[in-house]
């Protein structure tokens, strides 16, 4: 029930409640005044009061016996009807006597005028009442006028004056509720809208925040499962995090774990190999050696594809100047190529657009695996050449080798996953890559297509 | 002869290493963690960190290290090879070499440090030249004579030699002498490796000390 009175709609109930009773309380105040007008009419004014007018009239006129009484007659009604006329004309068609006239008339009465006069005052304001003077009308005529406005009730007259008043607050209470309801809804829509806002705004982790919960309405209960799912994504998001970091921490362990004793093995061989040994032994201790090599690139590329499998490889792309980076990355392998006595031909030129975005530890990567492949697998051809080539498609770094060609080898199980991984990377810094192999030797080429201009 | 400070708790791999860098000339002090570090902090030339270490790990240590004096180098020698680590570790070390590895190949690298922080011999002998790097004089051998080189000459040179082995490639040259970006197609460099290749070659059309590595760059190698 509590919660009820803090909803929204028990607002607006009550808000329609408010009009509704405003405007029954101003349509009751008007019935009361309305009544009020019947009960003055009843003792005053209106139809009734013209009669009794008229009749009173009559009747006064009638009773008079001579013209000395028509004076004190109009003096006594002056006093009753501030505002009236009243005048005499005698039975010789003479104006004789009058009282606050307000009509120009004409001294002397002839049929046609009065007959004129009569009809023109007919039922027209001011209201008109003609009488007899006695009972013998002889006497000639009294005329009683009064301005109609003067008979009105003080109903009526209120009417008159205040009508527009009745009018003005009935489309004042009705104004009154389309602006309370406007208001009403005006501070929803605000809410809504501060709402709507809060819950564009992401934080540096690119969820949602949590936003104020404000008062216990409907709209707070939208904020309270808003701020309620935020922190559900939160914690999932936390979880999702910690199982990534447990997987990498598990990854890096294992990796970790499965070196250290390769390592120990290495040292053991290293130290053999210093030994006075017979060639059989030594020959074989490098065969080990070469094997522990194998093992450790195998290891880190197991890893590698593991993570980059999940996408939990870091990736940061960034504007690379690939002739600079090919040099620098190429003085760092040309030493083993030259230990090797291979023929090493680099041939680098800028490209037209040398900027390349690429994450340089995938790229280096990338060409680790390749030229690892070239060392292992081709090093009978004692030639590697890596160099760049523009056409107008495309832009390509080229490395080649005089090996025996990759589906010639049967021992090459170890550059599947390489070339894998070689693969997964290239994609994922929305580069290409070919391979052409024959028993001549092999040719890859990372590819970047060029923009097709217009 | 260096002094080196070596953290790593697997005896195997400790022994085979400090044996290893000792019979090179090195003066080798083997920690199994990193408790007794504060009494070498000060006098030690390079330190070589394993990283998984009981106590404090490795990269613990090599910041407290760099605290305490940025000058010292670090290799930072492990078998995590995850990005991150390795980005870790080159935020503070100056390399970082995986496990397993070749005794020559962590050699090479310390000494390419050593001469990089300029902790390496005062002197060197690259084929006809003998070079006393305290005193800046270039001796040629055959001769007797000594090579004088102008201020940018010497200063070329000298990166050479804090890189010995190592091919450098025209725009880390020209950025490491001259301190400023290497435009493509600036033909200065090459022409102070012409005039330097005059004084201290013996024949500067078939250059031995100063190689040329086509398509990368140049090397003086010992």
């Amino acid at each position: 029930m509590k919660r009820f009175f803090h909803s929204l709609l028990a607002k607006y109930v009550l808000i329609i409640i408010i009009a509704l009773f405003i405007l029954y309380a101003a349509y009751l105040a008007i019935i009361i005044i309305f009544f009020n007008l019947m009960g003055d009419r009843d003792s005053s004014g209106g139809q009734e009061g013209y009669e009794e007018i008229e009749e009173n009239w009559h009747q006064e006129a009638s009773q008079i016996t001579s013209k000395n009484d028509i004076n004190p007659l109009f003096e006594e009604w002056q006093e009753v009807y501030p505002n009236a006329s009243m005048f005499w004309v005698d039975g010789d068609g003479t104006l004789n006597l009058q009282s606050n006239l307000q009509e120009n008339l004409p001294d002397e009465w002839d049929a046609t005028y009065t007959a004129q006069f009569l009809k023109n005052h007919y039922d027209e304001d001011p209201f008109t009442v003609v009488a007899f003077v006695g009972e013998r009308e002889e006497e000639g005529f009294i005329v009683f006028q009064l301005p109609r406005d003067m008979l009105k009730s003080d109903g009526q007259k209120l009417n008159d004056e205040y009508g527009w008043a009745i009018i003005i607050l009935t489309i004042g209470v009705v104004i009154l509720f389309i602006f309370l309801s406007l208001w009403f809804f005006r501070g929803i829509r605000k809410r809504l809208v501060r709402l709507e806002e809060a819950m564009e705004i992401r934080d540096t982790d690119g969820l949602p925040i949590l936003i104020e919960e404000k008062k216990q309405d409907e709209i707070g209960d939208l904020e309270k499962s808003f701020n309620r799912m935020v922190q559900e994504l939160r914690e999932s998001r936390e979880r999702e995090q910690e199982e990534e970091q447990l997987r990498k921490e598990l990854i890096a362990n294992l990796s970790h774990d499965l070196r250290t004793p390769l390592t120990k093995i290495n040292a053991q061989a290293y130290t053999l190999q210093k030994m006075d040994l017979p060639t059989e032994a030594k020959r074989s201790l490098k065969l080990t050696s070469a094997s522990i090599e194998d093992v450790d690139k195998l290891i880190e590329n197991l890893m590698s594809y593991t993570l980059l499998m999940a996408s939990k490889y870091k990736k940061d792309l960034k504007e690379i100047d690939m002739a600079r980076f090919l040099r620098q990355y190429l003085a760092a392998w040309y030493p083993v190529f030259e230990k090797e006595i291979f023929e090493v031909d680099i041939d680098i030129e800028a490209f037209e657009q040398n900027k390349w975005k690429i994450d340089p530890l995938w790229f280096s990567r990338i060409l680790d695996n390749l030229l690892q492949n070239v060392l292992r697998h081709a090093a009978d051809g004692k030639y590697i050449a890596v160099g760049t080539e523009s056409t107008e498609q495309h832009d390509a770094i080229v490395v080649t080798d005089k090996g025996k060609g990759m589906k010639v080898d049967t021992e090459q199980k170890g550059a599947g996953i390489g070339l894998s991984i070689v693969d997964m990377m290239v994609k994922g810094m929305r580069l290409d890559w070919d391979m052409d192999s024959t028993e001549k030797g092999t040719t890859i080429k990372i590819i970047r297509m060029k923009r097709v201009e217009g | 002869m260096a002094h080196i400070l070596y953290i790593e708790d697997e005896e195997e791999i400790g022994r085979w290493v400090t044996e290893d860098l000792t019979g090179r000339g090195h003066n080798v002090t083997w920690l199994t963690s990193g408790n007794q570090l504060e009494q070498y902090l000060n006098d030690i030339d390079l330190a070589i960190l394993d990283i998984m270490l009981p106590g404090l790990d490795g990269f613990s240590i090599g910041k407290r290290i760099k605290k305490v004096n940025q000058d010292t180098p670090i290799v930072m020698l492990s078998a995590r090879s995850a990005v991150e680590d390795k980005l870790e570790g080159l935020s503070f070390a100056d390399d970082y070499v995986t496990k397993p590895f070749h005794p020559d190949e962590l050699a090479a690298r310390v000494d390419a440090l050593l001469r990089r922080f300029q902790k390496g011999e005062d002197s060197m002998e690259i084929g006809h030249l003998q070079i006393d790097t305290k005193s800046s004089v270039i001796i040629n051998k055959h001769t007797g004579g000594e090579i004088l080189l102008t201020g940018k000459q010497y200063q070329l040179f000298q990166y050479f030699l804090r890189h010995l082995n190592q091919i450098l490639t025209k725009e880390q040259l020209y950025e490491g002498v001259w301190g400023e970006r290497f435009m493509e197609g600036d033909k200065t460099l090459m022409v102070h490796i012409r005039y330097l290749r005059e004084k201290i070659e013996e024949n500067p059309a078939k250059p031995t000390i100063i190689e040329t590595i086509r398509g990368i760059g140049y090397r003086v190698k010992q």
